[in-house]
């Protein structure tokens, strides 16, 4: 292995992580029965092996991605059964599979971004039967639709279908059209003109805690739009755009609501026990934590309302320290930097990515920062960790997202490649050599990181992958026909 | 692939950014931990002590009953009735009754925490070491009988606070569970250490104003200045309002006579006299951090409590209210903590006060020294010349009014302030009436036994203040 984790390694590591947080459970948790914790272990070990098992059939080459990924879950669901006292949180694990799942179903669902561009208006729709759901079932401007069994937040799920649309919008840009002389896109518009609805009606809810999160997706999707190689945009319109929401973030500062106004100027020391309370709570259990913590089970904080969903960074740093809190938000890191390492193969893929990191980082700082103080606190979910089932599944499907740039999927031209060798099943053979200044075809899109023969002449405008691992002096079949599938590659 | 780069470096950046974010929140949660922890119910907080190693704050203090006293020693964390009540509302508890208070501003010093260990339950040692003398403290205290007033005391030369009470006081050990808005409210300023609030200073304002006086004309000049009393006196605007003294007057005087007599008509007369304006007096009073016409008071912090300082109104000399206000009444208020480091400018003969603390070391949970008091001094608040005439003055102002009675070598200012009353009658409506508080503010002059003061004895007496004086320089002056 030239470059990255094995399979195993990351297995490995995987699951040390996983016995190393629940011998401390062992050690040093409050439960009342040895069972509570063994229920527990038992969870996470077969989530971990089911898991492992799953993603060896599949066959996907993101596993360090994959794994990553369910070793958050894992830590989430040994976090979230030990606040206050250990015993199994089966709610949390269910919703932590589904989020696996609907991982796995995002990350299938838009490998083909041909297909989905083409069907992109159908996103426009889901968002805005959400928002009509919000309208018309939260009762009195709320963003929870109360089922009797179980609470939908359905503000969750238009954060991934607003990162969809804006990446699916992109080739719109190369296409203007005039109105009254006047050269516009439409989907620009369009977009300004959802993200004004999602304004508004996180502003009718009452709930500007999530805006934040939209605006952070909107401004990298904006940045996209402007770094698109076939724009036909105008810049001065951009930056129009960019004035404008200026403009508009102040006016919203200035005429923001009581309640959001306090939130701003807050000085929680001089209020501890009014509006400060949950914040000075948080602060005090982080501190009493100290590196390593109370021990699971052993805090307090649990008693505090949302010490589960928005100050949950201060309830793990209490019970387990800020060395675990900040092992947790590392997890989280790296999982967006595997995108970074993995460049994403398309131009969609990397607007996905990058809506995804922006959702991640923006919803951290809001809940870390804010439950600390450093910023006006808002209440938002943190990623993976909190509680709550609609979080939870959104950031599955935004991982999916993510996951989708890394893989080796290819699209399949419909028309047959000229001049080049068919080689069945790619990867392609050991020592397999290229001929010399061996001429590519037109319009091919390449995989990334596959390597390009020596001297081989390129057409124009052709994308070739960056970091190719080929080896050198690969044979060549001859009169092979050329595939576009799936390679198998090594993970990062 | 150029733009899949910069889209990939665009989640660089986010990452970047919160990584920013998240060191400093680190180093944040680090840095202030302490403080953090010393605000929590499961906070274990150490003791405050007097510079003889007294207790004067025990979060878990309670009062003794019969059965924690044996062989006349009181059980662990149990305190007879009223052993605090002395420093109540200086030290402080976690009532959160009081904010202006010692524990207040340093619980985070008392917490028996750090980030590595977390909280010691057992065995902290994390202390406050006060410089109070907590016995000399209570005899002052108790000085003052029924009357209500304060009195602050420290060495002028190191800056140390010795004595520091305020009556009416509370007793956190006994609660507040017995006061009640409608029933039994409580009394006024039981909450507030009065020795860092604002009080008329009556004729102790004096003191500045013949500060300004010397450094404007020098004070050969102002010796030579003599005006008449005749008992009332009107300013020259006419208005009517008596400000004399006694029916007869003290007739013709200069400075140093009319300093002693503290007699309102010269000061009246000085005030409006052609030779200074009104900007020396304003520019005189700024520097000695009097706070003119809404200026910039500024703050004074003793270890984190912060005493007012203190303000009056000055515009057209020859306006009543202007001399009034130089006089020490009208708008003019001090605190007698300002009046104590004035006074330790004029004791040094420097100009610069002494800056006074309460905390002479702190230790940490280990019992390891963290910090240790310095003497520091404020910035220059009149000349050092004229610093050491006015002393001239005060010492003198003592030894024939003063030393035999009070039994100190001191430099001495007495003051009567009228303090407007308002009360609500049983009508509901507000009444008016006047109250006199007696004020002495000075120090001893004596290299060896360094004591600034300032005494408040509301509704009393300049008899009343001087015995409370008495008491408090006996009580300091102990034997080594």
């Amino acid at each position: 292995m030239k470059n990255g984790l094995s399979y195993g390694g990351v297995m490995f590591f995987s699951l040390l992580a996983h016995i190393a947080l629940l011998l401390i459970v062992f050690v040093k948790g409050n439960y009342d029965s040895i069972l509570d914790p063994l229920i527990l272990t038992g969870a996470v070990f077969i989530l971990d092996i089911t898991w492992f098992v799953v993603l060896y059939f599949l066959d996907q080459n993101t596993y360090t991605f994959d794994i990553l990924l369910e070793n958050i879950l894992g830590m989430s669901i040994i976090f979230q059964s030990c606040f206050g006292k250990v015993g199994f949180n089966i709610k949390h694990f269910i919703f932590c599979i589904m989020a696996l799942i609907l991982c796995e179903c995002s990350f299938r669902f838009v490998q083909n971004y041909h297909f989905i561009e083409s069907h992109k208006y159908i996103f426009y729709g889901l968002i805005g039967v959400l928002i009509l759901s919000i309208l018309l079932l939260t009762g009195s401007r709320s963003m929870w639709i109360d089922l009797g069994f179980i609470t939908i937040q359905p503000s969750e799920f238009i954060k991934p279908l607003f990162v969809l649309v804006f990446a699916t919008s992109l080739r719109c840009l190369r296409h203007q059209n005039q109105i009254l002389g006047i050269k516009i896109v439409y989907d620009n518009w369009i977009l300004v003109g959802l993200t004004g609805v999602i304004v508004l009606l996180q502003w009718w809810c009452r709930d500007l805690g999530s805006l934040p999160t939209f605006a952070a997706v909107a401004g990298c999707g904006l940045i996209m739009r402007l770094c698109y190689p076939k724009a036909k945009l105008s810049k001065k319109l951009i930056i129009g755009l960019c004035a404008g929401g200026v403009v508009i973030i102040a006016a919203a500062l200035m005429l923001a609501p009581p309640y959001v106004q306090d939130r701003l100027h807050v000085d929680i020391w001089a209020d501890p026990d009014g509006d400060g309370w949950q914040q000075c709570q948080a602060l005090m259990a982080t501190a009493e934590g100290g590196w390593f913590g109370k021990g699971p089970g052993q805090g307090y904080l649990y008693d505090v309302p949302a010490s589960d969903t928005d100050i949950v960074f201060s309830t793990i740093s209490e019970e387990w320290g800020l060395l675990a809190s900040m092992l947790i938000v590392t997890m989280i890191i790296l999982l967006m930097v595997t995108a970074i390492i993995n460049t994403p193969r398309s131009y969609f893929h990397v607007t996905l990515s990058l809506g995804t990191a922006a959702v991640f980082t923006a919803q951290m700082a809001l809940n870390i920062f804010g439950s600390c103080n450093l910023i006006p606190f808002t209440g938002v979910t943190l990623p993976f960790i909190s509680n709550g089932g609609s979080s939870m599944m959104a950031c599955g499907i935004l991982a999916g997202f993510m996951k989708a740039g890394q893989a080796m999927v290819y699209y399949v031209p419909k028309r047959p490649v000229q001049n080049m060798p068919n080689i069945p099943n790619m990867p392609y053979p050991q020592n397999m050599q290229f001929p010399q200044d061996m001429p590519y075809p037109q319009n091919t899109q390449y995989p990334q990181d596959m390597s390009y023969p020596q001297n081989a002449q390129y057409p124009q405008d052709m994308a070739y992958p960056q970091n190719a691992q080929y080896p050198q002096d690969m044979p060549y079949p001859g009169n092979t026909p050329y595939t576009h599938q799936t390679q198998r590659r090594r993970d990062i | 692939m150029k733009s899949l780069k910069r889209g990939t470096a665009l989640i660089a950046v986010l990452i970047f950014f919160f990584l920013i974010g998240m060191i400093v929140l680190i180093v944040k949660i680090i840095l202030e931990a302490p403080m953090y922890v010393s605000h929590s119910a499961h906070a274990e907080l150490g003791f405050v002590y007097d510079r003889n190693g007294d207790i004067l704050f025990d979060h878990k203090a309670r009062q003794a009953k019969e059965s924690d006293i044996s062989n006349g020693k009181y059980a662990e964390n149990c305190y007879p009735e009223g052993y605090f009540t002395d420093i109540g509302n200086l030290i402080g508890d976690t009532s959160g009754q009081m904010s202006n208070t010692l524990v207040n501003k340093n619980l985070e010093k008392l917490s028996n925490y750090t980030f590595m260990a977390g909280i010691t339950y057992e065995g902290g040692k994390a202390a406050i070491y006060t410089t109070l003398d907590h016995t000399a403290n209570r005899k002052v205290y108790d000085s003052f009988g029924d009357k209500d007033g304060c009195a602050i005391a420290y060495n002028y030369k190191t800056g140390e606070i010795l004595i520091c009470t305020s009556r009416p006081n509370v007793d956190p050990v006994k609660g507040y569970d017995e006061y009640d808005e409608e029933e039994n409210p409580m009394p006024d300023g039981m909450l507030l250490c009065k020795t860092f609030s604002k009080t008329v200073p009556g004729s102790t304002q004096k003191v500045p104003t013949t500060l300004a006086a010397i450094q404007t004309m020098g004070l050969d000049k102002l010796k030579e200045k003599s005006f008449n009393c005749e008992g009332p006196y009107h300013s020259k605007d006419d208005t009517d309002v008596h400000r004399g003294c006694w029916s007869g007057g003290h007739g013709e005087q200069n400075i140093l006579e009319a300093f002693p007599h503290s007699c309102n008509p010269f000061f009246a007369q000085l005030v409006a006299d052609p030779d200074w304006s009104i900007g020396d007096i304003k520019k005189y009073y700024k520097n000695m951090g009097i706070a003119v016409n809404g200026s910039d008071e500024g703050t004074i912090s003793i270890n984190g409590i912060i005493s007012d300082t203190a303000s009056t109104e000055l515009n057209d000399k020859n306006d009543h209210e202007t001399q009034w206000s130089c006089i020490g009444q009208g708008k003019t208020m001090v605190s007698p903590c300002q009046m104590m480091i004035w006074e330790s400018a004029i004791a040094n003969g420097t100009g610069k006060g002494t800056v006074p603390y309460l905390i002479d070391h702190t230790t940490n949970v280990s019992g390891r020294i963290m910090e240790t008091a310095d003497t520091s001094y404020t910035d220059v608040l009149f000349s050092s010349e004229s610093a050491k005439e006015l002393r001239e003055i005060m010492v003198e102002n003592g030894a024939n009014n003063y030393n035999e009675y009070i039994g100190y070598e001191v430099g001495i200012k007495s003051g009567t302030a009228e303090k407007d009353i308002e009360t609500e009658n049983d009508d509901g409506e507000t009444e008016y009436s006047k109250s006199e508080n007696a004020l002495l503010t000075g120090f001893v002059n004596d290299d060896d036994f360094p004591i600034a003061f300032a005494i408040l004895v509301e509704g009393g007496s300049s008899t009343d203040s001087k015995d409370v004086l008495s008491v408090l320089l006996k009580s300091l002056d102990k034997p080594a």
